[in-house]
């Protein structure tokens, strides 16, 4: 492995190289081809017939960003970066699908790959590096879908709702109803968002986490858990999503299943556990208050020389 | 954990200066500087405030004090121009959960970010402890020890939780649109405390419930270049994290040390649990520990409408905290309980790469393929130990090595997907997983998944679109040794007769083992028009675990779920939605030598429903109202019952647990004066819970024995809470 890595990433490098003399990229296929500059009209004609859009636009960071302080050329064009040379649109006498405009509503013929190329045109680093081929990208998402660009609707990222639970909670149903049962992290008290863990734009984990795993994911807030310890309980480093459902659940500590039965599912001969654990006076200590953690406290890991059934 | 209305009322008396210098002008000039922004602040009242044992679940997560509260706040000061700007924000401040936010920049350049947030986690109101706390995680008794029936007269622990503190700082600089340099802070402090457990001695002896001391901090770096350009874009990344915990043990005496079964007051007394019991325990908690990563990651853009991605990731997880004693009970000094090495000297390395590419070789194509290879390396040392000392209680001789995990994950997957025009498009894929274990230590050293995918999406009208993914997959073992771990962690020949007892060779244990599984979902997103949309969702998974006559057999699931968004005419807004979700779970366990009651079949099940619906209008151009309502309820079902022979009734099904949560909001707020808005708002929460393991659970329960425990008792709570709030916005 050590070596393919390198051998892969040369090969990458040299497709690019060839692949620069070759053809347009994917971006370039996808955008409209470059227009005449005097196709382009300006933003104060755009402001003319749509002040009332212009207005709430002028209050984006973007908008603020086009306006008042264009970096270069392409975000000197105002509304025309996006949504094309509004010359003919113009010309045409304006309104809806006159003139080519690209529009972003949702019955906008042009297709859902040109529009998002146009964003990531300027938006294909950082967090969107891997957009293309992520499960959003492959059911045909539009960024507009998420995204509210031409107005505040949420306080960051210009969303589509006003929370993230919300925007992502429109497709996600079950998600967002997760975040309303008993054992919950806090997401409905707006101290943690979908994005806590998810990067919607695509990632090299599955799952979209942010974080090279799931495990990585829940250690950067719960890093105690992390380790290594002198005793690893098996499945933990593995992934924490064998016990648990980080969404939320109707069991203590965002169990899968109640405790004993959890454990059970694997422990069921070696010592005591395969009990079945009732009502019964002497089951209780086994299954009163914290369960089988009463005594196996220390569960996802114990440092403690004596801690081999984690209980030091 | 509670923070007086001083600084509330300090806080919004602030607040009060500023609100007369918006109020000069709707246009806020500040010389050279413009001001935008909204602050929003009031009264809250709870007319029906839940009782103190009530407040856990009612401010699990939040701070709902009566008096003064910050709303929200946003402020931003900016030139003319709008290059430059700074922003504060903020809310809830004086409160337990408050927030701050202070950030500035150069639009497009560069800009400095910093967020407090303050979120508190109560775990209980309800606890009680007869110990006294002589420093930080020393829990002491006297002696002799009192009876068992005293610790329900402890005293009341008004508030057991962790509070976190996050504060983070960014700062981000864009020197050209290609170029991003990028350094993020975070900093996460949790302080409290929280239930643990400490048993004294093997399964048969008594524990004691006591309270973890919780001083723990993240240090969490992060570096990121980025550079993108039209035909490639290139990632570097480093990331650093820090786990410092002030605490590494938690002490408690015994209750039962030295106290004669004759002691107590009532039966059951100490009894067995007595004699030869440890004077005190200890366990230990997370030791500190440090992580690095280095990340490189890339992406190019090719011809017919290709991308390809590479990801390679370097992580290194190091932990070397120094050991406890084997024991804190000198009683039991033994020359086996001495270490083999001072501190673990852990170090785990892990390695990722990520490699993809996305084609489109002609137009309606589109081919995916994406590979992944995930390695965990444990390369510490298998320290050797010849004794461990249970529960502080005995020395059990036990010549083992602490072995350790490795693993190597590797994934693949290939789509396809052709779309027949505009209304549909089909999506044909593979995938694969494979799991490489450390055999010594896990029991099945190599499993593989096979995945087939088949995804259609259609949308056969304007108003409709559809998602239909079929996702099944079955994995494969070569083998399952029921040992492995055992064999492997004794350093002596293991007898037949130990393996028979560790484990039965009938368990496949269900994170390992072979398993047939089945998943549909199915979206279908309706807007029949601007005034209506809808989402449906339903989503079933089936899971069934081959060749495992015990433990998890098999698993079923399924949701369905609806949400409506209704705009019958401007001003109005209506939205509604429910889901129903049903999991299903059974498991079996086996008999045991002289305890037929071991053999036992359990269906678990939880039947979870959950609603809401909402309502905006505007009354008047002055006046809007809100109408909220959501509602959710749980029931979790254990049914267990005897396998063979049939007559056996050890196995019982339990009582079930139900939670329900239900939530009223209505609002109305009036603006005035262009700028001004006031609010008066109302809210009805009312939550139940009932968990058998916990509703009526004291520190002393008699049928329990000689256990002790916090008695830390979930209880519902009713809530009407009434806020009025007085609102400005700079503009």
């Amino acid at each position: 492995m050590a070596t393919a890595v390198p051998a892969i990433l040369l090969l990458i490098a040299a497709a690019s190289c060839t692949g620069a003399r070759r053809g347009p990229t994917e971006t370039e296929a996808r955008l409209p081809p470059p227009a005449p500059p005097e196709s382009y009209i300006g933003a104060q004609l755009c402001r003319a017939c749509h002040p009332a859009v212009a207005a709430t636009f002028a209050q984006t960071k973007m908008g603020r960003l086009f306006l008042n302080a264009p970096r270069d050329a392409k975000e000197r064009h105002a509304c025309e970066t996006c949504h094309g040379p509004g010359r003919e649109h113009m010309q045409a006498g304006g309104g809806k699908g006159k003139g080519g405009m690209i529009s972003f509503a949702r019955n906008d013929p042009t297709p859902i790959a040109v529009r998002n190329a146009i964003c990531l045109d300027c938006h294909g680093k950082g967090d969107r590096l891997f957009w293309a081929g992520s499960a959003h990208a492959t059911r045909d998402v539009a960024c507009t879908s998420c995204h509210k660009v031409m107005e505040n609707v949420s306080a960051k990222h210009n969303l589509a709702k006003v929370s993230e639970i919300e925007t992502c909670g429109a497709c996600h149903l079950q998600k967002r109803a997760q975040q309303m049962r008993s054992s919950h992290m806090p997401l409905r008290e707006a101290k943690m968002t979908c994005s806590s863990c998810h990067n919607p734009h695509g990632t090299v984990s599955q799952a979209l986490l942010k974080e090279p795993s799931a495990n990585d994911t829940c250690y950067s807030c719960h890093a105690e858990k992390r380790g290594p310890f002198l005793w690893e309980h098996a499945p933990v480093p593995e992934s924490c999503m064998n016990c648990h459902e980080p969404h939320g659940t109707n069991h203590e500590k965002l169990l899968k299943v109640s405790m004993p039965r959890l454990c059970q599912q694997c422990h069921v001969l070696a010592g005591h556990p395969g009990s079945p654990f009732g009502t019964d006076a002497p089951s209780l200590k086994f299954v009163l208050a914290r369960q089988c953690a009463n005594c196996h406290a220390t569960v996802h890991g114990s440092n403690h020389p004596a801690g081999r059934f984690f209980a030091r | 954990m509670s923070i007086a209305p001083g600084p509330r009322l300090v806080a919004l008396a602030a607040l009060a200066v500023l609100l007369p210098v918006g109020s000069a002008s709707a246009e806020v000039s500040l010389g050279a500087f413009n001001l935008e922004g909204d602050v929003e602040a009031g009264v809250r009242l709870l007319p029906d405030r839940p009782s103190p044992a009530e407040r856990q679940k009612f401010e699990e997560y939040r701070d709902f004090t009566e008096g003064p509260f910050l709303a929200g706040l946003r402020l931003r000061i900016f030139t003319p121009d709008e290059r430059y700007w700074l922003q504060a924000t903020g809310s809830k401040w004086g409160q337990q959960d408050q927030e701050f936010g202070l950030d500035g920049g150069r639009l497009g350049r560069w800009s400095l970010d910093f967020s407090w947030d303050q979120t508190p986690h109560l775990l209980s109101t309800t606890a009680r402890m007869l110990e006294s706390e002589a420093a930080r995680g020393v829990f002491t008794l006297p002696t002799p020890r009192p009876p068992l029936t005293d610790y329900n007269f402890g005293r009341r622990l008004d508030e057991v939780g962790v509070r976190w503190d996050t504060g983070k700082l960014s700062f981000v600089l864009t020197p050209t649109p290609e170029v991003e340099l990028r350094a993020d802070y975070t900093r996460i402090h949790k302080f409290g405390d929280r239930p643990i457990g400490m048993p004294f001695g093997g399964p048969g002896s008594n524990l004691l419930e006591t309270l973890e001391p919780v001083d723990q901090t993240i240090h969490d770096l992060r570096l990121k270049a980025g550079v993108a350009r039209e035909r490639w874009q290139l990632q570097l990344g480093y990331a650093f994290s820090l786990f410092d915990n002030s605490h590494r043990v938690v002490t408690a005496d015994n209750p039962c040390f030295g106290l004669p079964a004759a002691v107590t007051a009532a039966p059951p007394g100490c009894g067995a649990d007595g004699v030869g019991a440890p004077p005190t325990g200890a366990v230990s908690l997370p030791p500190s520990n440090q992580a690095h990563s280095w990340t490189a990651a890339g992406g190019v853009n090719l011809p017919m409408d290709t991308r390809l991605t590479a990801s390679v990731a370097y992580g290194l997880r190091l932990q070397n905290a120094g050991f406890l004693p084997q024991t804190v009970n000198a009683a039991i000094a033994s020359p086996l309980l001495g270490l083999p090495a001072r501190n673990l000297d852990g170090m785990v390395a892990t390695t990722l790469v990520s490699l993809g590419a996305v084609t489109r070789p002609w137009g309606p194509l589109t081919l995916t393929a994406k590979y992944r290879y995930y390695d965990y390396n444990d390369v510490t040392e298998e320290l050797q130990f010849a004794a461990r000392a249970l529960g502080d209680r005995v020395v059990i001789p036990d010549d083992v090595k602490a072995l350790r995990p490795d693993y190597t994950k590797q994934n693949a997957d290939l789509d396809a997907r052709w779309r027949f025009g505009m209304p549909l498009s089909v999506t044909v894929g593979t995938g694969w997983e494979r799991w490489d274990r450390n055999d010594k230590y896990r029991e099945v050293p190599t499993s593989d998944e096979y995945f087939a995918k088949l995804v259609i999406e259609a949308t056969p009208v304007e108003w409709l679109t559809a998602h239909l993914t079929y996702r099944p997959s079955a994995r494969r073992i070569d083998e399952y040794n029921t040992w492995a771990h055992y064999t492997s962690l004794h350093l002596d020949p293991v007898t037949p007769a130990a393996l028979a007892a560790n484990q039965s060779p009938l368990l496949r244990k269900y994170d390992e083992g072979e398993r047939d599984r089945h998943r549909v979902d199915l979206l279908l997103l309706i807007v029949p028009g601007e005034r209506l949309s809808g989402t449906v969702s339903a989503g079933y998974r089936s899971d069934d675990y081959l060749r495992s006559p015990l433990g998890l057999q098999g698993a079923t699931a399924w949701s369905a779920g609806t949400d409506v968004t209704l705009l019958p005419f401007e001003g109005l807004s209506v939205v509604a939605g429910y889901v129903r979700e049903w999991i299903f779970e059974k498991q079996r366990s086996r008999s045991l030598a002289g305890q037929p009651d071991s053999d036992w079949i359990s269906d678990n099940a939880d039947t979870v429903d959950t609603a809401h619906v909402g309502l905006k209008a505007r009354l008047s151009e002055a006046l809007d109202w809100t109408l909220g309502a959501s509602y959710s309820t749980a029931t979790g079902t254990v049914k267990t019952r005897n396998g063979s022979p049939a007559g056996l009734a050890g196995a019982k099904r339990f009582p079930a647990f139900v939670d329900s949560l239900l939530r009223l909001d209505t609002a109305l707020r009036y603006r005035f004066r262009d700028n001004w808005t006031a609010s008066l708002g109302y809210v009805y929460e009312t939550f139940s819970q009932h968990d058998w393991r916990s509703d009526t659970i004291n520190p002393f329960v008699p049928a329990v024995g000689s256990s002790i425990f916090l008695g830390t008792t979930p209880h519902g709570y009713d809530a009407h809470i009434l806020a009025m709030t007085l609102g400005y916005r700079f503009r």
